[in-house]
Protein backbone atom coordinates (compact mmCIF):
# COMPACT_ATOMS: atom_id res chain seq x y z
CA UNK A 1 0.00 0.00 0.00
CA UNK A 2 1.50 3.59 -0.48
CA UNK A 3 1.23 4.70 2.69
CA UNK A 4 1.84 1.98 6.03
CA UNK A 5 2.58 2.13 9.50
CA UNK A 6 2.38 -0.87 12.18
CA UNK A 7 1.92 -0.23 15.55
CA UNK A 8 1.08 -2.73 18.73
CA UNK A 9 -2.00 -2.05 21.12
CA UNK A 10 -1.64 -4.69 23.83
CA UNK A 11 -0.39 -8.13 22.51
CA UNK A 12 -1.68 -7.15 19.09
CA UNK A 13 0.56 -5.95 16.05
CA UNK A 14 -1.31 -4.24 13.45
CA UNK A 15 0.23 -3.27 9.72
CA UNK A 16 -2.40 -0.05 8.58
CA UNK A 17 -2.04 0.52 5.24
CA UNK A 18 -4.23 3.04 2.96
CA UNK A 19 -4.13 4.33 -0.44
CA UNK A 20 -4.18 7.56 1.63
CA UNK A 21 -2.08 10.14 3.46
CA UNK A 22 -4.85 11.93 5.50
CA UNK A 23 -6.47 8.29 7.54
CA UNK A 24 -2.74 7.37 8.74
CA UNK A 25 -1.35 11.06 9.45
CA UNK A 26 -4.34 11.01 12.16
CA UNK A 27 -3.77 7.03 12.92
CA UNK A 28 0.02 8.39 13.38
CA UNK A 29 -1.11 11.39 15.60
CA UNK A 30 -3.77 9.68 17.64
CA UNK A 31 -1.84 6.72 18.48
CA UNK A 32 2.08 8.67 18.81
CA UNK A 33 2.24 6.97 22.47
CA UNK A 34 2.05 3.40 21.69
CA UNK A 35 5.01 1.78 20.29
CA UNK A 36 5.15 1.65 16.21
CA UNK A 37 6.86 -1.35 15.42
CA UNK A 38 7.89 -1.16 11.72
CA UNK A 39 9.45 -4.07 10.37
CA UNK A 40 7.87 -6.56 12.91
CA UNK A 41 5.18 -9.50 12.00
CA UNK A 42 2.18 -8.04 12.26
CA UNK A 43 -0.97 -10.12 13.67
CA UNK A 44 -2.96 -8.38 11.21
CA UNK A 45 -3.09 -6.21 8.30
CA UNK A 46 -5.72 -3.55 7.34
CA UNK A 47 -6.28 -2.06 4.10
CA UNK A 48 -7.70 0.89 3.58
CA UNK A 49 -8.18 1.07 -0.29
CA UNK A 50 -10.27 2.99 -3.02
CA UNK A 51 -13.74 1.02 -3.45
CA UNK A 52 -12.44 0.90 -7.42
CA UNK A 53 -9.32 2.74 -9.39
CA UNK A 54 -11.83 5.94 -9.81
CA UNK A 55 -12.71 6.26 -6.25
CA UNK A 56 -9.10 7.11 -5.02
CA UNK A 57 -9.91 11.01 -5.89
CA UNK A 58 -13.39 11.33 -7.19
CA UNK A 59 -15.70 11.32 -4.15
CA UNK A 60 -13.39 9.03 -2.55
CA UNK A 61 -14.92 6.04 -0.95
CA UNK A 62 -13.36 3.54 1.15
CA UNK A 63 -13.40 -0.32 1.48
CA UNK A 64 -12.13 -1.88 4.75
CA UNK A 65 -10.48 -5.58 4.29
CA UNK A 66 -7.06 -7.06 5.61
CA UNK A 67 -6.77 -10.36 6.81
CA UNK A 68 -10.31 -10.69 7.81
CA UNK A 69 -12.95 -8.59 5.46
CA UNK A 70 -16.81 -8.54 5.61
CA UNK A 71 -17.79 -9.05 2.18
CA UNK A 72 -20.72 -6.58 2.44
CA UNK A 73 -19.24 -3.92 4.16
CA UNK A 74 -20.72 -0.60 3.40
CA UNK A 75 -17.41 1.49 1.97
CA UNK A 76 -17.22 4.47 3.75
CA UNK A 77 -16.45 8.41 3.20
CA UNK A 78 -12.98 9.51 2.94
CA UNK A 79 -13.96 11.89 5.45
CA UNK A 80 -14.11 8.85 7.75
CA UNK A 81 -11.05 7.49 7.17
CA UNK A 82 -9.93 7.21 10.77
CA UNK A 83 -12.52 5.32 11.84
CA UNK A 84 -12.46 2.98 8.67
CA UNK A 85 -9.21 2.34 10.41
CA UNK A 86 -10.45 1.85 13.49
CA UNK A 87 -12.99 -0.25 12.28
CA UNK A 88 -10.53 -2.33 10.48
CA UNK A 89 -8.50 -3.03 13.69
CA UNK A 90 -11.99 -3.86 15.38
CA UNK A 91 -12.95 -6.71 12.57
CA UNK A 92 -9.10 -8.21 12.37
CA UNK A 93 -9.32 -8.81 16.40
CA UNK A 94 -12.96 -9.82 16.21
CA UNK A 95 -12.70 -12.22 13.67
CA UNK A 96 -8.94 -13.41 14.17
CA UNK A 97 -7.64 -13.39 17.44
CA UNK A 98 -6.90 -16.58 19.29
CA UNK A 99 -4.76 -16.34 21.96
CA UNK A 100 -7.43 -15.01 24.28
CA UNK A 101 -10.78 -15.21 25.08
CA UNK A 102 -12.23 -11.69 23.24
CA UNK A 103 -15.06 -10.17 25.21
CA UNK A 104 -17.10 -7.68 23.77
CA UNK A 105 -16.54 -5.64 26.91
CA UNK A 106 -14.52 -2.42 28.60
CA UNK A 107 -12.51 -2.70 31.15
CA UNK A 108 -10.51 -0.60 33.81
CA UNK A 109 -8.16 -1.55 36.82
CA UNK A 110 -7.71 -0.03 40.39
CA UNK A 111 -5.11 -2.15 42.90
CA UNK A 112 -4.17 -5.34 40.40
CA UNK A 113 -8.00 -5.95 39.98
CA UNK A 114 -10.50 -5.42 36.86
CA UNK A 115 -13.91 -4.38 36.51
CA UNK A 116 -15.27 -5.23 33.04
CA UNK A 117 -18.04 -3.99 32.14
CA UNK A 118 -20.11 -5.55 29.18
CA UNK A 119 -23.13 -4.36 26.78
CA UNK A 120 -24.88 -3.38 23.38
CA UNK A 121 -23.33 -0.45 21.74
CA UNK A 122 -25.10 2.51 23.29
CA UNK A 123 -25.08 1.04 26.94
CA UNK A 124 -22.30 3.73 28.08
CA UNK A 125 -19.38 0.83 28.75
CA UNK A 126 -17.12 3.08 26.46
CA UNK A 127 -18.15 6.50 28.42
CA UNK A 128 -18.02 5.15 31.69
CA UNK A 129 -14.88 3.39 31.26
CA UNK A 130 -13.06 6.36 29.86
CA UNK A 131 -14.96 8.67 32.86
CA UNK A 132 -13.28 6.19 35.33
CA UNK A 133 -9.88 6.38 33.56
CA UNK A 134 -9.98 9.76 34.59
CA UNK A 135 -10.65 9.52 38.14
CA UNK A 136 -8.26 6.84 39.52
CA UNK A 137 -8.65 4.24 37.30
CA UNK A 138 -6.47 2.69 34.65
CA UNK A 139 -8.18 2.35 31.89
CA UNK A 140 -7.36 -1.23 30.23
CA UNK A 141 -9.99 -0.74 27.18
CA UNK A 142 -12.89 -0.08 25.62
CA UNK A 143 -14.50 -1.71 23.37
CA UNK A 144 -12.27 -5.84 24.00
CA UNK A 145 -11.41 -7.29 27.27
CA UNK A 146 -9.19 -10.01 26.56
CA UNK A 147 -9.30 -13.00 28.88
CA UNK A 148 -6.32 -15.23 29.31
CA UNK A 149 -7.38 -18.93 28.74
CA UNK A 150 -4.43 -20.36 31.61
CA UNK A 151 -4.59 -17.64 34.13
CA UNK A 152 -8.18 -16.12 33.94
CA UNK A 153 -6.57 -12.92 34.19
CA UNK A 154 -8.09 -9.78 32.13
CA UNK A 155 -5.09 -7.72 29.52
CA UNK A 156 -5.60 -4.44 28.33
CA UNK A 157 -6.42 -3.79 24.80
CA UNK A 158 -6.26 -0.19 25.51
CA UNK A 159 -6.59 1.31 21.72
CA UNK A 160 -8.52 4.80 21.44
CA UNK A 161 -11.67 4.99 22.90
CA UNK A 162 -14.71 5.49 20.47
CA UNK A 163 -16.97 7.69 22.11
CA UNK A 164 -20.56 8.52 19.77
CA UNK A 165 -22.98 11.59 20.15
CA UNK A 166 -24.34 12.64 23.76
CA UNK A 167 -21.04 10.84 25.33
CA UNK A 168 -18.31 13.26 23.30
CA UNK A 169 -19.09 16.55 24.92
CA UNK A 170 -19.13 14.57 28.55
CA UNK A 171 -15.55 12.87 28.14
CA UNK A 172 -14.04 15.69 26.03
CA UNK A 173 -15.49 18.26 28.95
CA UNK A 174 -13.44 15.92 31.59
CA UNK A 175 -10.03 14.90 29.29
CA UNK A 176 -9.63 18.33 27.48
CA UNK A 177 -9.07 18.57 23.92
CA UNK A 178 -5.47 17.50 23.66
CA UNK A 179 -6.39 13.94 24.40
CA UNK A 180 -9.57 14.23 21.76
CA UNK A 181 -9.67 13.26 17.81
CA UNK A 182 -11.54 15.04 15.14
CA UNK A 183 -14.91 15.02 15.46
CA UNK A 184 -16.34 12.65 12.75
CA UNK A 185 -20.03 13.73 11.69
CA UNK A 186 -22.52 11.85 10.56
CA UNK A 187 -21.07 8.27 10.44
CA UNK A 188 -23.48 4.85 10.33
CA UNK A 189 -23.19 5.23 14.50
CA UNK A 190 -23.93 9.12 14.33
CA UNK A 191 -20.82 11.95 15.36
CA UNK A 192 -18.21 10.26 16.61
CA UNK A 193 -15.01 11.63 17.94
CA UNK A 194 -11.88 9.21 19.34
CA UNK A 195 -10.69 9.72 22.94
CA UNK A 196 -6.94 8.99 23.71
CA UNK A 197 -6.00 7.32 26.77
CA UNK A 198 -3.82 8.31 29.27
CA UNK A 199 0.19 8.02 29.47
CA UNK A 200 -0.39 4.99 31.96
CA UNK A 201 -2.94 3.22 30.53
CA UNK A 202 -0.48 2.91 26.96
CA UNK A 203 2.86 2.38 29.33
CA UNK A 204 1.33 -0.42 31.38
CA UNK A 205 -1.24 -2.04 28.52
CA UNK A 206 1.09 -5.49 29.30
CA UNK A 207 0.11 -5.42 32.88
CA UNK A 208 -3.20 -7.73 33.16
CA UNK A 209 -5.13 -7.71 36.51
CA UNK A 210 -7.44 -10.62 38.15
CA UNK A 211 -11.05 -9.80 37.05
CA UNK A 212 -13.36 -8.99 40.37
CA UNK A 213 -16.23 -7.09 39.31
CA UNK A 214 -18.50 -7.32 36.29
CA UNK A 215 -20.92 -4.97 35.31
CA UNK A 216 -23.75 -4.88 32.53
CA UNK A 217 -24.44 -1.08 32.47
CA UNK A 218 -27.63 0.55 30.61
CA UNK A 219 -27.57 4.26 30.24
CA UNK A 220 -30.49 5.56 29.40
CA UNK A 221 -33.00 4.04 32.84
CA UNK A 222 -33.62 5.23 36.02
CA UNK A 223 -30.71 4.36 38.31
CA UNK A 224 -31.28 0.81 39.51
CA UNK A 225 -29.50 -2.03 40.71
CA UNK A 226 -29.64 -5.94 40.14
CA UNK A 227 -27.87 -9.01 40.66
CA UNK A 228 -27.76 -11.26 37.74
CA UNK A 229 -27.75 -15.28 38.14
CA UNK A 230 -24.46 -17.07 36.56
CA UNK A 231 -26.39 -18.69 33.98
CA UNK A 232 -27.75 -15.27 32.40
CA UNK A 233 -24.39 -14.20 32.86
CA UNK A 234 -22.59 -17.16 30.95
CA UNK A 235 -25.06 -16.76 28.09
CA UNK A 236 -24.28 -13.04 27.60
CA UNK A 237 -20.49 -13.54 27.92
CA UNK A 238 -20.87 -15.68 25.31
CA UNK A 239 -23.33 -13.71 23.28
CA UNK A 240 -20.10 -10.59 23.90
CA UNK A 241 -17.60 -13.02 22.90
CA UNK A 242 -16.72 -13.04 19.40
CA UNK A 243 -14.19 -16.42 19.40
CA UNK A 244 -15.67 -17.93 22.08
CA UNK A 245 -16.94 -21.64 19.94
CA UNK A 246 -13.29 -20.81 18.28
CA UNK A 247 -11.12 -21.44 21.87
CA UNK A 248 -13.15 -24.33 22.24
CA UNK A 249 -12.54 -26.05 25.66
CA UNK A 250 -10.26 -23.86 26.95
CA UNK A 251 -12.40 -21.26 26.18
CA UNK A 252 -15.30 -23.06 27.88
CA UNK A 253 -12.91 -23.41 30.84
CA UNK A 254 -11.80 -20.29 30.71
CA UNK A 255 -15.09 -18.53 30.83
CA UNK A 256 -16.91 -20.64 33.62
CA UNK A 257 -13.97 -19.78 35.81
CA UNK A 258 -15.05 -16.02 35.33
CA UNK A 259 -18.61 -16.38 35.94
CA UNK A 260 -17.90 -18.68 38.96
CA UNK A 261 -15.58 -16.32 40.16
CA UNK A 262 -16.54 -12.86 39.87
CA UNK A 263 -19.56 -11.11 40.59
CA UNK A 264 -21.90 -9.68 38.32
CA UNK A 265 -24.60 -6.96 38.92
CA UNK A 266 -27.00 -5.54 36.04
CA UNK A 267 -26.60 -1.37 36.88
CA UNK A 268 -28.84 1.08 34.90
CA UNK A 269 -28.15 4.50 35.29
CA UNK A 270 -28.86 7.98 33.81
CA UNK A 271 -26.13 10.00 33.99
CA UNK A 272 -21.87 9.56 34.36
CA UNK A 273 -22.18 11.14 37.74
CA UNK A 274 -24.59 8.57 38.82
CA UNK A 275 -23.31 5.62 37.38
CA UNK A 276 -19.32 6.58 38.95
CA UNK A 277 -20.94 6.56 42.06
CA UNK A 278 -23.11 3.07 41.53
CA UNK A 279 -19.45 1.65 40.90
CA UNK A 280 -17.37 3.25 43.48
CA UNK A 281 -20.07 2.08 45.61
CA UNK A 282 -20.24 -1.53 44.05
CA UNK A 283 -16.54 -1.99 44.29
CA UNK A 284 -16.23 -0.52 48.00
CA UNK A 285 -18.97 -2.95 49.18
CA UNK A 286 -16.44 -5.98 47.51
CA UNK A 287 -13.09 -4.39 48.98
CA UNK B 1 -45.84 -31.86 28.17
CA UNK B 2 -47.81 -35.00 28.96
CA UNK B 3 -48.83 -35.40 25.12
CA UNK B 4 -46.39 -37.28 23.16
CA UNK B 5 -45.10 -39.10 25.56
CA UNK B 6 -47.72 -42.41 25.14
CA UNK B 7 -45.55 -43.15 21.91
CA UNK B 8 -42.26 -43.86 23.98
CA UNK B 9 -40.30 -47.19 23.35
CA UNK B 10 -40.62 -48.11 26.74
CA UNK B 11 -37.80 -50.70 25.98
CA UNK B 12 -35.36 -48.23 23.82
CA UNK B 13 -32.10 -48.75 25.64
CA UNK B 14 -29.46 -45.67 25.57
CA UNK B 15 -25.97 -46.00 26.75
CA UNK B 16 -22.93 -42.92 27.06
CA UNK B 17 -20.09 -43.77 24.62
CA UNK B 18 -16.53 -42.66 25.64
CA UNK B 19 -16.81 -40.73 22.29
CA UNK B 20 -19.51 -38.36 23.83
CA UNK B 21 -17.14 -37.19 26.23
CA UNK B 22 -18.24 -33.84 28.04
CA UNK B 23 -16.65 -31.59 30.77
CA UNK B 24 -19.38 -30.81 32.90
CA UNK B 25 -19.49 -27.82 35.38
CA UNK B 26 -22.37 -26.29 37.75
CA UNK B 27 -22.94 -22.62 37.67
CA UNK B 28 -25.60 -22.17 40.73
CA UNK B 29 -28.84 -24.29 38.92
CA UNK B 30 -27.64 -25.36 36.16
CA UNK B 31 -25.36 -27.28 34.52
CA UNK B 32 -22.93 -26.75 31.73
CA UNK B 33 -21.72 -29.72 29.16
CA UNK B 34 -19.02 -28.70 26.99
CA UNK B 35 -18.96 -31.39 24.56
CA UNK B 36 -15.59 -32.31 22.99
CA UNK B 37 -16.64 -34.21 20.06
CA UNK B 38 -18.12 -31.13 18.71
CA UNK B 39 -16.90 -28.50 20.60
CA UNK B 40 -20.57 -27.49 21.79
CA UNK B 41 -21.91 -26.31 24.99
CA UNK B 42 -24.81 -27.39 26.00
CA UNK B 43 -26.62 -25.70 29.40
CA UNK B 44 -29.09 -27.95 31.03
CA UNK B 45 -31.10 -27.85 34.10
CA UNK B 46 -32.18 -30.99 36.51
CA UNK B 47 -33.35 -34.29 35.69
CA UNK B 48 -30.44 -34.13 33.11
CA UNK B 49 -27.04 -33.75 35.07
CA UNK B 50 -28.39 -36.67 37.52
CA UNK B 51 -30.20 -38.95 34.23
CA UNK B 52 -26.52 -38.65 32.98
CA UNK B 53 -24.67 -38.96 36.44
CA UNK B 54 -26.92 -42.50 36.44
CA UNK B 55 -25.42 -43.19 32.35
CA UNK B 56 -21.87 -42.96 34.01
CA UNK B 57 -20.17 -46.28 33.57
CA UNK B 58 -21.37 -46.68 30.04
CA UNK B 59 -23.70 -49.55 30.20
CA UNK B 60 -26.99 -49.51 27.62
CA UNK B 61 -29.86 -48.67 29.76
CA UNK B 62 -33.53 -48.50 29.23
CA UNK B 63 -36.04 -45.72 30.62
CA UNK B 64 -37.43 -47.98 33.21
CA UNK B 65 -33.65 -48.60 34.24
CA UNK B 66 -32.98 -44.57 34.90
CA UNK B 67 -36.28 -44.92 36.88
CA UNK B 68 -34.62 -47.30 39.49
CA UNK B 69 -31.86 -45.36 39.51
CA UNK B 70 -33.10 -41.74 39.85
CA UNK B 71 -35.89 -43.21 42.82
CA UNK B 72 -33.19 -44.55 45.09
CA UNK B 73 -32.45 -40.76 45.60
CA UNK B 74 -35.62 -39.04 44.90
CA UNK B 75 -39.52 -39.11 44.84
CA UNK B 76 -40.15 -39.34 41.12
CA UNK B 77 -43.93 -39.44 41.44
CA UNK B 78 -46.20 -41.55 39.66
CA UNK B 79 -43.98 -44.06 37.68
CA UNK B 80 -45.68 -43.98 34.74
CA UNK B 81 -45.81 -40.37 34.09
CA UNK B 82 -41.83 -40.09 34.99
CA UNK B 83 -41.01 -43.27 33.12
CA UNK B 84 -42.13 -41.37 30.02
CA UNK B 85 -40.26 -37.94 31.13
CA UNK B 86 -37.38 -39.74 31.29
CA UNK B 87 -37.90 -41.67 27.63
CA UNK B 88 -38.41 -38.13 26.18
CA UNK B 89 -35.30 -36.61 27.76
CA UNK B 90 -33.25 -39.47 26.51
CA UNK B 91 -34.55 -38.83 23.03
CA UNK B 92 -33.14 -35.20 23.31
CA UNK B 93 -30.33 -36.16 24.20
CA UNK B 94 -29.68 -38.82 21.86
CA UNK B 95 -30.76 -35.70 19.37
CA UNK B 96 -27.92 -33.48 20.92
CA UNK B 97 -25.21 -36.13 20.72
CA UNK B 98 -25.07 -36.74 24.53
CA UNK B 99 -26.33 -40.15 25.03
CA UNK B 100 -26.71 -42.40 21.53
CA UNK B 101 -29.21 -45.20 21.21
CA UNK B 102 -27.35 -48.32 22.44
Amino acid sequence: MRHALTLRIGPATFRIGSAWRAPLAQIAHLYAAYPRVEGAIADFTVRLQPTNMLRRWVRPSIFITGDHGLADAAPMSLAHGLLAAEMGMNLQMALGWRRHLLLHASSVEKDGRALVMTGESGSGKSTLAALLGERGWRLMGDEFALLDLECGAILPFPRLVSLKNGAIDVVADAVGEARMGPLLRATAKGDIRHMIPRDGAVSRMDEGATPRLLLFPRFGHRAEERAVGQGEVFMRLTQASTNYVAAGEAGFRALTRFVADVPARAVDFSSGDEAIAMVERLWDERA
Amino acid sequence: MQQGFGTVDAQKTYRRDPADRVTPCTLEDLTLLYHHASGQTHMVISPVPELLACMADGVAMTAGDLHDCLARDYDLGPRDAAEAEIAAHLDALASLGLVRPA
